[in-house]
């Protein structure tokens, strides 16, 4: 399962669909919006995404995750659209026979998926709104204080 | 005889699509890499110079130096952030 949702994740059948009579682990990770970012109170956060790159791209990690580790089936799902405060954003499960190799590639997927699939932060704050990610390569970022953050928003 | 242009889609995505729009058809010389094309975007918009991008074709990330074929789907990216 790799899906890109406007949705709520149901992190349940994401756990399902890697079920596997050769698996004697399920690793999980769901990944929520967090209400402060460096110091900024996030009112609202919402995600974009090359919707069928993303999926393919998801596929792709997981081919690479198979050949690091024996593990048995993989499912990655991740919202976009607005998400609200709490809710699940991303969930990954992995099976594998053993719980090691489920818990490292799962760690693993969603290092990988930060890096490299292609989906965007887009946080709203009471002073503006930053597209995690885009200020890379640009000046300092600002500093931990909500009141420097909310001056050097674009 | 050789395409003398080719036809490409240019799509653009989160800050990118906000500050260019989606993008869309555009033709090119045959022969121009992906580099180019978003060489010819920062000519007009040099602000967006200090955003590090990446390039797209056909849902494979690319080097900036690939040739552009007709028919290929050019996506230009910020600094992607998904996750949580």
């Amino acid at each position: 399962m790799y899906e890109i949702t406007e949705q709520p994740i149901d992190v349940g059948r994401v756990a399902a669909a890697v079920g596997d009579p050769e698996a004697g682990a399920v690793a999980t990770f769901v990944g929520t919006t967090r209400r402060t970012n460096e110091g900024r109170s996030v009112t609202k956060l919402e995600y974009e995404a090359h919707v069928t790159m993303a999926r393919q791209e998801m596929r792709r990690l997981a081919a690479r995750a198979r050949r690091r580790w024996p593990i048995r089936k993989v499912a990655m799902v991740h919202r976009i659209g607005v998400v609200p405060l709490g809710e699940a954003s991303v969930a990954i499960a992995v099976s594998a026979p053993h719980r090691g190799e489920a818990f490292e590639a799962c760690h693993w997927l969603i290092d990988r998926l930060k890096e490299i699939v292609p989906i965007w932060k887009k946080e709203h704050y009471r002073g503006g709104t930053v597209w995690i990610g885009a200020q890379r390569g640009g000046p300092p970022r600002p500093h931990r204080t909500a009141r420097t953050a909310r001056r050097d928003l674009p | 005889m050789a395409r003398v242009q080719v036809r490409v889609q240019v799509r653009y995505f989160a800050t990118l699509r906000e500050q260019l729009g989606d993008g869309g058809a555009r033709r090119v010389r045959a022969g121009t890499t992906v580099g180019a094309v978003w060489e010819g975007v920062l000519a007009e918009r040099p602000g967006l110079r200090r955003l590090q991008v990446r390039f797209a074709v056909n849902e494979h990330y690319v080097e900036a130096d690939r040739v552009l074929q007709d028919g290929d789907e050019v996506a230009v990216f910020p600094p992607v952030s998904g996750g949580c």
